[in-house]
């Protein structure tokens, strides 16, 4: 069996999700219920058989930590790997990386102490149930320096994509761009790559000494053109959702709604996605509650009128109450009277009796956490 | 090993087949027996020992071990994964010169002597894995030790009526026990025990070796042990608990108990503050979805559900799929049950991983004051299209 690390970016894109990451990082955003996004990128990685796992943050780390603790829930509270935070901390010049490249620098500590064949590197805004192993094998396969997972479909010309791969009719990588609106040939880069170890630290060390930082634009792109380096696309059939925009998190978690797209995610064989175990009772629904179309997970009591809206644990809707096409996380009360539509409540919001608020479909309206309005 | 000295052990006796939950405990231990949607039995003693500060517990286990050793693993769901003390299955063992199974509950104690000694306690909590309560340990050791009681009983009071069914403790004005009698045909009184013992250990290990001397005892706490220290003059005192609390050893206690969950002011409240939650193991499953052909009122649902059909007055536990047009009304659905299209099911308890496929009919309907017969479909049944299971049959 091959041997395989892992390397989760937890903090990258933290700007996108503006009010969201207001106080914690991409990785600690809560989805689909129940869920924060680290959750899918580490679950894959311990269904995938990988025991070591790096998570590098930057800062507005606590809630993640809170989240992982000991790491038990993933089974990665182990003597021997696990799971270590890489924080900026850590390094002696204690500067803000400026991208993936700086970010691994900065850890690369963690690369060279280690002794696996193989690091696999994953972002936290890209949610799938995937198979690493799968993947390796693929990369192994194709005798390539760098695999990229990479969906069709994503790119239209219109989203911003990190990078964007086109391949000719063999599956061979023809042409690379890299942080741009591509065109749909172009497949897009879900943010996962796969190197063998050392070769990821002698480009990781190289790109640093030429004072390049980002790792699509300086190891993959530039090694592709002006280095002789081999490049490899994965291509991935499952469920792909990028949360890399206010408007896409709210697309992409109603998209759950979607049996396809639930099942996609959540019922795949052997990649059960994991989380933080909260002891809560089940969701209670009263006497005279509609609810229709949604998602709820444990602990919330909903006693109102709710349609097309994801619940997280522990949301509590008043009787008269009514909310539609809105994203209600946790421990948020929404008081008797309230209409809400297209709305994203964090958590421990607090909508008072009688308040109106209702945004677009194309621009929710976000609360942060805790407001009370 | 170095083992640190415990204040108090708890002792849970789990070993009991549960007989009268019939179907349900074919194959399964009375205590691992789902309620409430996410819970088992055995979840509310646990909770309530480590809401208590007891992080010491020996589970008792004899009949059907296998589910609830698996349930219970390590401790950790209750947080009992401890470097001293933590949870330990305590099953039967083959000793060098005879192996026993557990004679009675007493026995149960008595053959777990060298596991209780390891922690040098100076008070042994003993419980049942058969009720359904919350309740702080702690102020009943605290009471314990206050009246320096050899032995301190806990108890409730029940209505007259009812006191024959119970064992009752008869007792002075300042809480100690002059009398105990089981089952009495004509009660003197109404404080009945909860099956909750708090014992000096010294005291109880003496008791224990008696007893098990004694060739004409049934090993039992209630007939034999507690008598025997009654008789002898010990101090023994009752400790009255106010709050909910079932016995849940039939199928239509088990069934009430789960819709006393229910309502806007439940019988029993089983929400709590965090480090008074009932804990559990959970199982890694995303929430549950409402379709819109669905209608569910009154209802508890847990995760990991899919509900297209109608739910009214029901539990519908972990990963359960309701299909469209399936009725479920007034009843139980322990977990990973799968409901097909248009089927009925009215007063009833489905075991875990059946599949009750599309058009049959299980139960019927009550008027509120009738006397409700449950029908109860076991462990991983099938039942077939179109067919019927009758109010209050078995299945």
């Amino acid at each position: 069996m091959n041997t395989a690390m892992g390397i989760i970016f937890a903090s990258i894109y933290d700007d996108n999700l503006g009010d969201l990451t207001n106080k914690r990082t991409m990785a600690a955003v809560p989805y689909g219920g129940r869920y924060r996004q680290i959750d899918f990128p580490l679950s894959n990685m311990t269904n995938s058989g990988i025991r070591h796992i790096g998570i590098i943050t930057k800062h507005k780390h606590q809630s993640l930590m809170n989240h992982i603790g000991s790491g038990q829930e993933w089974d990665l509270d182990l003597e021997e790997g696990g799971l270590e935070f890489l924080t900026p901390f850590a390094l002696d010049h204690n500067g803000l990386y400026r991208g993936k490249l700086d970010a691994i620098n900065s850890a690369i500590n963690f690369l060279t102490i280690s002794n696996e064949e193989f690091v696999v590197l994953a972002d936290s805004s890209v949610l799938c149930a995937i198979d690493f192993r799968e993947v390796i094998e693929n990369h192994i396969a194709s005798e390539a320096d760098v695999t990229v997972v990479v969906k069709d479909g994503i790119s239209d010309g219109k989203k911003h994509i990190d990078m964007g791969i086109k391949l000719d009719e063999s599956g061979k990588v023809k042409d690379i761009v890299v942080e741009t609106n591509a065109k749909k040939e172009y497949l897009a880069s879900m943010g996962i790559f796969v190197m063998r170890r050392e070769k990821l630290i002698e480009a990781v060390k190289d790109c640093v000494a030429h004072d390049r930082y980002q790792f699509e634009r300086d190891i993959v792109l530039h090694g592709f053109t002006e280095e002789n380096r081999a490049v490899n696309a994965c291509v991935f059939d499952g469920v792909v959702l990028y949360n890399e925009s206010i408007s896409e998190y709210y697309e992409n978690t109603l998209a759950l709604l979607d049996p396809k797209v639930r099942h996609g995610l959540f019922n795949r064989p052997n990649l059960t996605i994991y989380t933080k175990v909260r002891d809560e009772v089940p969701s209670s629904y009263g006497e005279n509650s509609v609810i229709d179309n949604c998602l709820a997970a444990d602990g919330c009591v909903l006693n109102g009128k709710a349609e097309n809206t994801v619940f997280f644990r522990g949301a509590k809707l008043a009787e008269t109450a009514v909310v539609r096409d809105s994203i209600i996380m946790q421990e948020t009360v929404i008081g008797d009277g309230a209409d809400l539509q297209y709305v994203i409540l964090d958590k421990d919001v607090v909508v008072r009796p009688g308040k109106k608020l209702c945004g677009t479909k194309e621009h929710p309206i976000v609360l942060k956490r805790g407001e009370i309005v | 090993m170095n083992f640190q000295k415990k204040h108090c052990v708890a002792m849970l006796l789990a070993g009991g087949q549960g007989s009268r939950l019939m179907v349900l405990t074919e194959n399964t231990a009375k205590p691992a027996v789902p309620f409430g949607g996410k819970y088992r039995i055995i979840d509310f003693p646990l909770s309530n020992c480590v809401n208590s500060g007891i992080d010491t517990v020996g589970i008792l286990t004899q009949y059907q071990p296998l589910e609830l050793n698996e349930y219970i693993g390590n401790g950790q769901p209750w947080r009992l994964n401890r470097s001293h003390g933590g949870v330990q299955v305590l099953p039967p063992y083959a000793k060098s010169k005879k192996s026993e199974w557990y004679k009675g509950t007493a026995n149960a104690i008595y053959q777990n002597i060298p596991f209780i000694e390891r922690y040098d306690p100076d008070n042994v909590l003993i419980l049942s894995g058969d009720h359904i309560y919350k309740m702080d340990y702690a102020a009943m050791l605290r009471h314990h030790i206050k009246m320096d009681a050899d032995c301190t009983i806990a108890v409730r009071t029940v209505p007259l009526s009812e006191a024959s069914r119970f064992g009752i403790m008869n007792t002075n004005e300042d809480g100690s026990i002059y009398e105990f009698e089981e089952k009495p045909k004509v009660p003197k009184s109404t404080n009945a025990s909860m099956g909750i013992y708090i014992f000096k250990w010294s005291i109880l290990k003496k008791f224990l070796i008696a007893d098990e001397e004694d060739p004409e005892s049934e090993n039992d706490f209630g007939k034999n042990v507690i008598p025997a220290l009654l008789n002898s003059g010990h101090k023994l005192f009752a400790y009255e608990f106010q709050g909910y609390w079932k016995d849940v050893g039939t199928i239509n206690s088990l069934w009430e108990a789960n819709m006393e969950l229910l309502g806007e002011n439940p019988e029993f409240n089983i929400y709590g503050e965090k480090g008074k939650r009932i804990y559990a193991r959970n199982y890694a499953m995303p929430s549950t979805y409402i379709a819109k052909s669905s209608k569910n009122s009154n209802s508890f649902i847990a995760e990991g559900c899919e509900i297209y059909g109608s739910v009214t007055h029901s539990i519908i536990s972990t990963g359960c799929i309701i299909e469209k047009e399936a009725i479920v009304e007034d009843s139980v659905i322990m977990p990973n049950v799968t409901i097909e299209s248009g089927a009925i099911i009215r007063h009833a308890i489905i075991g875990e991983d059946c599949c009750i496929c599309r058009g049959s009919v299980i139960g019927g309907a009550f008027a509120a004051d009738e006397e409700k017969s449950i029908s109860v479909v076991g462990k991983g049944k099938t039942i077939e299209a179109n067919a019927a299971i009758k109010p209050g049959e078995i299945y």
